[in-house]
């Protein structure tokens, strides 16, 4: 084990023990946004492989956070599994999702790859999770309820088990983050950047574009699906509201406004995108200067779109990327030793 | 040995055919030249190889291995790597990193033992950074190995990627035109490096260059394409000197002497210039591509730029009208210094640009085209002159312009720039992918020009025409101006002109062996070879002819014409 590998691990415990204590102490509508963070963060997370690593742009990501959701729902009551094994075929059938999506990827790129995934986020949005053809998959109108679940023999469920399921899926997403930065130093992750800065050049330095590229997708889906599967226990049912195609929309927008190449700034994207809109409904009304306002929902959409303006402009490689490269500045003018280098951490 | 063999390849576009049943042996532990004009399917034959283009028919082995349908990648692991003219880098990752993804994608490691971190990788991991140091310290690269690739000067990052192909072990390595770019000392410098690489890593090359210079000092053998057939064949040194290659690149030696249009360009010569451009610099990136370009043009006069591709015509062009930031220098144009001004402003005052492939629409008509001009001019125009100047195009007035075929549409553009009243035109490759007849017909509009007292800056690869036709001429060599002078001059010494295309006359001069009788010196055509030839030649010529007791320019005529029997 090499010391950087050491410390990278170290590096994610820290941030496990950390993050887990945050929502202790909160209400329940707290404590859910904080799970809900951490699935958009999964979700966040997959583009920092699929974008940032790889250079693909998807704009269908919540399409396979939605499929994952499905499945493990799916599983969960009319199958009755353990909620284990329900992630499990969530990530599988997202896995196969992110293949499949990805072959028109092998042709297409930019603008083009934009505009087929979004068609596939609408056909998914419109035509399976909210068609009757669909309901086996589904479960109707209604969607999935999951109301007692167990995930190591524990017991975790929305109402008063959240913690459980925040915990469990806050180590996950550690795990896969901590996966992640390793693979970016790794020769798989050189060859997915590799496809990025010049594909022409992978090809011709004996890069398998269709392998790579397939590989980068599925696993991209996979760890969206990762999120996503974890809904129904967090939320206690699936609906199509929440991965319709608004919010892979999103997900590229906060992706880019965070920085996509950064594994830390999707836990960053996650915790803005779960918690910003709460707050807002919470405590965006009131007097001031006694003038009633009301801050609602539509304004953070609006202030994402802005954000996104100003961040382009003022932090082009997003707000994690930036401030990591200030702060790296700042010592070195401290006078720490450092050469120039990409990193993810 | 032959290691790569090909056989009666035949690409075509459309109904263009780029290769006509080419073929082509490789000999092991050689290097192998490929050259030929502009279009003539070098490009074509490369990406065949290279795998980036499919042929239609014919067959492509390598060490018995076919190569004709193989994928880009499947190429790679039988031994070809390659080099990108436009240097395709990986620029967000270290050198290092550049050289190491070809090393282990050609590996058995896995994606997932990898963001394990499990031994297997990191054993392997540390084998192929140490193969990366190796070659980085034979390309004398050591010390950029923890530089991002993209932060390099272009000519570094050539050298790069010569090591990243070297990196995969190949047997054989395909060279894009390395030289592009590169000023006369670099190239030198690469045709060291690509000999120490020949013997260093045992490897065969095949070399892709417009730059004679390079071709002729580093290849082996030779093959000549021009319009998608085979040529010639040979040593460098025969096909320097072969009377087909010579007229290939040059195009078709001609009869006429334009003894009126000296006349014409005597007259003019008082006159302040039009366009004056001094010490110019630009590029695209990295890559600079002119440097300390000096150009006038008087007015009505018409004066040619020549030179080999990639010696920075088009650029000096493209940043004379604005189309590019010039980086260095002065572009003065009618008595206003338009230095950086945008292409919009510059063509207001009078000066068009007909870019290559002629910035046209191809879904407006004919008629359409031309009635924009009232839009640019900020004038309603009249344009029935343009059909009478161009009969044919009036019985085509409400034909879309992509419709037509290359020579008309080209009319339709020299039409629309007459229409706006210039003061000068510039005319980037007009005869580029045209028939010769179509190019004669083009040439004589260049004069319809000068009548109508519009100075003309061409860029042509048919020199003798583009001569023809001209007052004055420019020969670009390696992004500068390598000779310039009245074009009557310069079409009576083909010589100089070829040396430009064909590898410089001066390397010649001082390679061939020497004696014989005086002869007297043209001091006007001395001035044009002391421009050009480099310091130790030139100091070697004075000694010669100080030994001899006669003048240098009866010695470098008298090599040139022995250059010329051979």
């Amino acid at each position: 084990m090499t010391s950087r590998l050491m410390f990278r691990v170290l590096g994610a415990l820290v941030a496990f023990a950390l993050l887990a204590r945050i929502p202790v102490g909160f209400d329940v509508g707290f404590k859910f946004d904080a799970a809900l963070a951490v699935i958009w963060a999964f979700g966040l997370l997959s583009l920092v492989l699929l974008t940032g690593y790889v250079g693909q742009i998807s704009l269908c990501q919540a399409t396979f956070a939605g499929v994952g959701a499905y499945t493990a729902g799916m599983m969960v009551s009319s199958v009755h599994v353990d909620y284990l094994v329900a992630v499990i075929a969530g990530v599988v059938v997202a896995f196969a999702l992110g293949v499949i999506v990805g072959l028109p990827a092998l042709r297409l790129r930019g603008i083009t790859l934009a505009i087929v995934t979004l068609g596939i986020a609408l056909v998914f949005d419109r035509y399976i999770f909210q068609d009757h053809a669909f309901e086996w998959f589904t479960g109707g109108t209604g969607g999935w309820r999951v109301g007692q679940a167990t995930m190591f023999g524990l017991r975790m469920d929305s109402s008063t088990h959240l913690m459980a399921a925040y915990l469990v899926l806050l180590a996950l997403f550690c795990l896969v983050a901590l996966l992640l930065v390793n693979l970016h130093e790794s020769g798989a992750g050189r060859r997915f950047r590799a496809i990025r800065d010049s594909e022409l050049a992978a090809a011709t330095m004996g890069v398998n574009l269709t392998r790579y590229k397939l590989l980068a997708f599925g696993m991209s889906a996979a760890i969206a699906g990762m999120g996503g599967s974890f809904y129904p226990l967090v939320a206690g049912s699936v609906s199509p509201q929440p991965f319709w195609l608004f919010t892979s929309l999103q997900f590229a927008a906060i992706a880019v406004l965070m920085g996509v190449r950064y594994v830390p700034a999707a836990a960053l994207g996650g915790a803005f995108m779960a918690f910003v809109p709460d707050v807002l409904t919470r405590y965006g009304h009131g007097t001031f200067m006694g003038h009633a306002y009301e801050i609602s929902y539509d304004w953070f959409q609006i202030a994402v779109g802005v954000l996104l303006i100003v961040q382009l402009i003022a932090l082009p490689d997003g707000v994690w990327g930036d401030l990591r490269s200030r702060v790296r500045h700042a010592r070195s003018a401290a006078g720490a030793v450092g050469g120039r280098r990409v990193k993810v951490a | 040995m032959t290691m790569l063999r090909v056989r009666d390849l035949t690409v075509r576009f459309g109904g263009i055919v780029a290769l006509d049943r080419v073929s082509l042996d490789l000999n092991r532990g050689e290097i192998l030249g490929l050259i030929g004009p502009n279009g003539a399917g070098k490009t074509t034959l490369f990406n065949c190889i290279s795998g980036v283009v499919r042929p239609d028919t014919g067959s492509i082995y390598f060490d018995n291995h076919s190569l004709t349908y193989a994928p880009v990648h499947e190429r790679a692991r039988l031994g070809v790597a390659r080099t990108f003219q436009n240097l395709q880098l990986w620029g967000s990752m270290t050198v290092e990193e550049n050289l190491i993804v070809p090393m282990d994608a050609l590996g058995r490691r896995n994606t997932f033992s990898d963001a394990l971190y499990l031994p297997f990788s990191g054993y392997a991991e540390r084998a192929s950074r140490e193969r990366a140091r190796a070659i980085l310290h034979v390309l004398d690269l050591d010390r950029y190995a923890r530089t991002l690739a993209g932060d390099l000067p272009a000519g570094i990052q050539r050298r790069v990627e010569l090591a990243r192909a070297l990196a995969m072990r190949p047997r054989l390595v395909l060279l894009d035109e390395p030289a592009a770019g590169l000023d006369a000392q670099e190239t030198a410098h690469l045709a060291e490096v690509l000999h120490a690489v020949r013997q260093r890593f045992h490897v065969s090359m095949l070399l892709v260059d417009h730059d004679m210079s390079l071709v002729m000092r580093v290849c082996d053998y030779v093959y000549v394409l021009d319009f998608g057939k085979m040529l010639a064949k040979g040593e460098p040194s025969a096909i320097r000197n072969d009377s087909k290659v010579i007229a290939a690149y040059l195009g078709e030696e001609s009869k006429k002497l334009p003894g009126d249009i000296q006349t014409i360009a005597q007259a003019k010569k008082d006159e302040r210039p039009l366009l004056e451009v001094s010490k110019l610099a630009a590029g695209y990136g990295g890559l600079e591509v002119i440097r300390d370009i000096n150009l006038t043009v008087r007015p009505g006069e018409v004066v040619a730029c020549i030179g080999a591709n990639g010696a920075g015509k088009t650029t000096t062009l493209r940043a004379i009208s604005g189309m590019i930031h010039p980086r260095a220098g002065r572009v003065t144009f009618a008595g206003k210094d338009v230095t950086g001004s945008t292409a919009e402003r510059i063509s207001k005052l009078g000066l068009i640009h007909i870019p290559e492939g002629r910035g046209l629409f191809p879904n407006l008509s004919v008629e359409d085209t031309l009635r924009l001009v009232s839009n640019t001019a900020g004038r309603e125009v009249d344009i029935s002159p343009a059909f009478k100047l161009f009969s044919r195009l009036r019985e085509r007035r409400h034909q879309l312009v992509g419709t037509l075929s290359g020579g008309e549409q080209q009319m339709v553009a020299l039409a629309r720039a007459i229409l706006s009243q210039p003061r000068l035109v510039m005319i980037d490759e007009m005869s580029q992918g045209l028939a010769p007849t179509v190019v004669r017909q083009l040439f004589e509009i260049i004069r319809v020009f000068r009548d109508e007292g519009i100075a003309v800056l061409l860029v042509e690869q048919f020199v003798e025409s583009a001569l023809d036709v001209a007052d004055r001429a420019y020969v670009f060599e390696h992004g500068t101006i390598g000779l310039s002078g009245p074009a009557v001059e310069l079409r009576s010494d083909r010589k100089l002109v070829a040396g430009s295309y064909l590898g410089s006359a001066a390397d010649a001069a001082a390679i061939a062996p020497a004696n014989g009788n005086g002869h007297h010196a043209d001091p006007a055509l001395m001035e044009i070879v002391s421009v050009r030839v480099p310091a130790k030649v030139k100091r070697a010529l004075e000694q010669r002819a100080e030994t001899e007791n006669r003048p240098a320019g009866a010695v470098v005529v008298e090599l040139l014409e022995k250059v010329d029997d051979q």
